[in-house]
């Protein structure tokens, strides 16, 4: 009521500490945030040689970065990286044009809805690393292999999130667009869209970083060709400064998958909620 | 007809289905890839359960849950108690929030490797390894439900005061229990998958272990039966999360749908 | 009991200055219900944050029976205005009003017993396993005051907590405040900006101006100890002290020069 904006404690959820402040020299959140990044660099750095670890337990920061600069220079790391994308954007993109279809139909349909439930239940907390034996067999190395184990792991993601979305319509919007002789595609396009878009982009977002753990799967464990596989032989070749130096490379990888795609979602959300400030 | 009959029919008719349509489209395979449905089930007790002591259930499945079971259970203990911690404090939060994300956004089974030399191939391993992942989902989270406890809600608390572990307990966890459950849910799918890639890449036992064991040794209905536990087993932990998650967040859920109905 | 004494508040936050609360004293004797009434953003919510030891003021002092208030006192109790955020969903409706009191090493018999009574005297010994979501908002902020009651404070702070019922639950919730008052003597500040509310509530109604806030006028409200929703707001002394809080709140409002400071 008469408290102004600064009231401590006053926290507003979901936005992070200091992106919203004004624009101030630098936001103290960046500046600590770089400050702990630094700080774990440090200590990455130091207490390997402070506490004498093996070389093969963790080296330095330093000599991670050196065997990785080495690597970049290689065409072998080029197409490791460039396998584990297309992978993991291949099985993601499947995934979702898969996920969204069948949740639009199955969300849009009461009968179907109530008889895919069960079968969906039970099939989505099967984990999809249960089905390495079979993609092993079936198709031994190839990129098939890591997809069919991507796809199913993503797809449920999709499929629950757009069945949320769906079942999240109003009912009197629809039956608005019914009145005003909207067709079946105009009420897809125009209701059910709008209402399940933030909650598939929630399935996205969750679908890209298991697509992402999938991928790395196939190719430690079945040996698909990707930064997985490089790990293995790095880790198993003694080059263990270079594993550390992958892993990053994944961690990063991770990331601007994470901060891309939430970067998307909160513009879908923003764009989302505005719509509804209006109306309310 | 009574509705439940008609929902039960719901319920069930797809599976049925789908299970009935495995079993005769697989009746006269000849591929060694998919034997018949029939034989998978004709093997799976002598596979599974005979032998008493000695049955893979005892030998193998057992040791896969207690290992995921003590990882997941310390990824939670570690997870809520640093998520407290960082949540409660602005200042630390700002510090770690980017070490965290750079390390939740590493893949975990790309740790395996490392883990492997770094803790041998024994049971510490696979937990470190079903720690190291589910760790992020439920720290993360549970920053995200601290920093979200309602400022009225804190203010009731002071001004009664009620404080220190009285406020954890009463307002804080609890007011954070419904993105600390979501965190837990997302580690325990990763938890599963974690612990059968540990077991993949080294081990005597386990379910992953033998499962992978039947493909090698291209004993391929063994193999199917394999599949079929993970399946129940991830099924089985699924459906027993969602009780507990009834449990502890049947006031949100009811929250949620007063409010909806306003 | 209560003493406010030259208390100012100024938020400072990146460059922004507001000053909420100027220069206010005033006091609350034992067993007495004041009611404050001001404006729209007249800093009531600040200056009760202030007194419950929420907020730190900028200058001048609260004293709960001649201590200062450095943090939330003891003996104070308050409900807050909004109530659909100020009770725990996750607790039923007796844990809600049993949680303040599991610190005050009470016998588990004597805490029961206090619950019961406090619910029994807002009307909701039927519901004690509710959830404060299954309960109307009228019914919801009755919990709060059970709550408070509970507690068995000396001093019992009020935040606008009828500002967002509808008119006949707010006249009840008023008659409500009224018996509890009557029977427990609690001393009990009231803070509304319902100038009727005020008058039909208080023994006193302390006018705050605009903000920056200070003290517009001190008023006794003679009107007889027994309140009743038609009879006492028929009065003509009623009508006269209304119009006159009214006036006087136009006179505070005109005289601010910058209106827009207050957030």
């Amino acid at each position: 009521m008469s408290a102004p904006a600064a009231v401590p404690g006053a926290a507003v959820p979901r936005t992070g500490g200091g992106r919203t402040g004004p624009p101030a020299a630098v936001p103290r959140s960046v500046v600590l945030g770089l400050t702990g990044l630094a700080g774990f660099a440090a200590v990455q750095e130091v207490a390997p040689r402070l506490l004498h670890l093996p070389a093969d337990v963790l080296p330095p920061l330093s000599s991670i970065l050196a065997a990785l600069a080495t690597e970049v220079r290689t065409a072998a790391f080029w197409s490791a990286v460039e396998a584990t994308l297309l992978q993991w954007a291949l099985g993601l993109g499947l995934a979702v044009v898969a996920g969204v279809g069948a949740g639009v139909v199955i969300g849009s349909n009461r009968v179907l809805r109530r008889m895919t439930a069960s079968t969906i239940e039970f099939l989505r907390p099967i984990p999809s690393v249960a089905l390495i034996p079979l993609a092993v067999l079936q198709f031994g190395t190839e990129l098939r292999s890591a997809l069919l184990l991507i796809v199913y792991a993503s797809f449920w993601q999709v499929l629950v999130q757009t069945l949320y979305g769906v079942a999240d319509v109003d009912p009197i919007a629809e039956q608005t667009a019914r009145s005003y002789g909207l067709g079946r595609w105009a009420r897809v396009r125009y209701v059910l869209w709008p209402t399940a878009q933030p909650y598939v982009a929630t399935g996205v977002r969750l679908a890209a970083s298991v697509a992402l753990i999938l991928a790395i799967t196939a190719e430690l464990i079945i040996g698909s060709p990707g930064l997985g596989q490089e790990i293995n032989s790095a880790q198993s070749g003694g080059a263990t400064a270079l594993a550390y130096g992958l892993i990053m490379v994944t961690g990063i990888f991770g990331l601007v998958i994470n901060v891309g795609v939430r970067a998307v979602e909160r513009r879908m959300l923003r764009w989302h909620v505005s719509v509804r400030g209006e109306t309310v | 007809m009574p509705r439940a009959v008609t929902r039960a029919g719901q319920i069930l008719a797809l599976p049925v289905a789908l299970v009935a349509l495995w079993w005769w489209a697989s009746d006269g395979s000849t591929s060694i890839y998919y034997p018949p449905l029939r034989r998978i089930v004709d093997i799976f007790p002598d596979t599974w359960l005979a032998g008493g002591t000695d049955a893979r259930l005892l030998t193998d499945v057992v040791p896969s849950l207690v290992r995921l079971a003590v990882g997941y259970g310390l990824a939670a203990g570690v997870g809520i108690g640093a998520g407290l911690l960082i949540g409660s404090y602005r200042a630390l939060r700002e510090l770690t929030e980017p070490v965290l994300e750079v390390f939740r956004a590493i893949p975990p089974p790309a740790t395996v490797p490392l883990l492997v030399v770094l803790a041998g191939i024994d049971n510490l391993m696979k937990i470190l390894v079903i720690l190291f992942g589910c760790v992020w989902p439920v720290l993360l989270n549970t920053v995200e439900g601290v920093r979200a406890v309602d400022p009225v809600q804190a203010d009731v608390c002071r001004s009664y005061g009620v404080t220190g572990t009285a406020r954890i307990r009463h307002l804080v966890l609890r007011s954070a229990s419904p993105q600390i459950m979501t965190g837990m849910r997302q580690s325990l799918s990763v938890g599963i998958i974690l612990m059968v890639i540990s077991e993949l890449v080294a081990a005597s036992d386990g379910i992953g272990f033998t499962v992978v064991q039947f493909q090698r040794t291209f004993a391929i209905p063994e193999m199917w039966t394999g599949i079929i536990v993970l399946g129940l087993l991830g099924t089985g932990l699924s459906l027993l999360f969602q009780l507990a998650e009834n449990r502890l967040l049947g006031w949100y859920h009811g929250l949620r749908r007063a409010h909806r109905h306003e | 009991m209560l003493d406010v004494r030259g208390l100012r508040k100024v938020y400072e936050s990146s460059g922004r200055h507001v000053e909420a609360l100027r220069d206010l004293t005033f006091s609350v004797e034992p067993g007495e219900l004041v009611c404050l009434v001001g404006p729209s953003g007249c800093g009531k919510t600040t200056l009760l944050k202030c007194l419950a030891g929420l907020l730190d003021p900028t200058a001048g002092e609260v004293l709960v029976e001649g201590r200062p208030v450095t943090g939330p006192p003891d003996g104070m109790a308050v409900v807050f205005q909004e109530y659909g955020r100020s009770l725990f969903p996750w607790m039923t409706v007796a844990q809600n009003v049993d949680l303040p009191l599991r610190h005050k090493r009470l016998t588990r018999a004597r805490r029961a017993q206090l619950v019961g009574d406090a619910l029994a005297a807002v009307g909701l010994a039927a519901s004690p396993s509710a959830y404060p979501w299954q309960l109307s908002g009228g019914m919801q902020q009755r919990v709060a005051i059970a709550r408070a009651v509970a507690y068995e404070p000396q001093v019992m702070l009020m935040d606008e907590p009828f500002a967002a019922v509808d008119a006949q639950t707010r006249a009840d919730l008023e008659d409500l405040i009224r018996s509890i008052w009557e029977r427990t003597g609690v001393t009990t500040l009231f803070v509304t900006h319902d100038i009727d509310e005020a008058v039909y509530l208080g023994q006193r109604v302390i006018v705050l101006s605009s903000s920056p806030t200070v003290v517009q006028e001190d008023l006794q409200i003679d009107l007889p100890r027994q309140r009743d929703q038609l009879e006492t707001r028929s009065l003509s002394r009623f009508t006269e002290l209304r119009t006159h809080v009214y006036a006087e709140i136009r006179t505070a409002q005109r005289r601010t020069s910058t209106p827009a400071a207050a957030g």
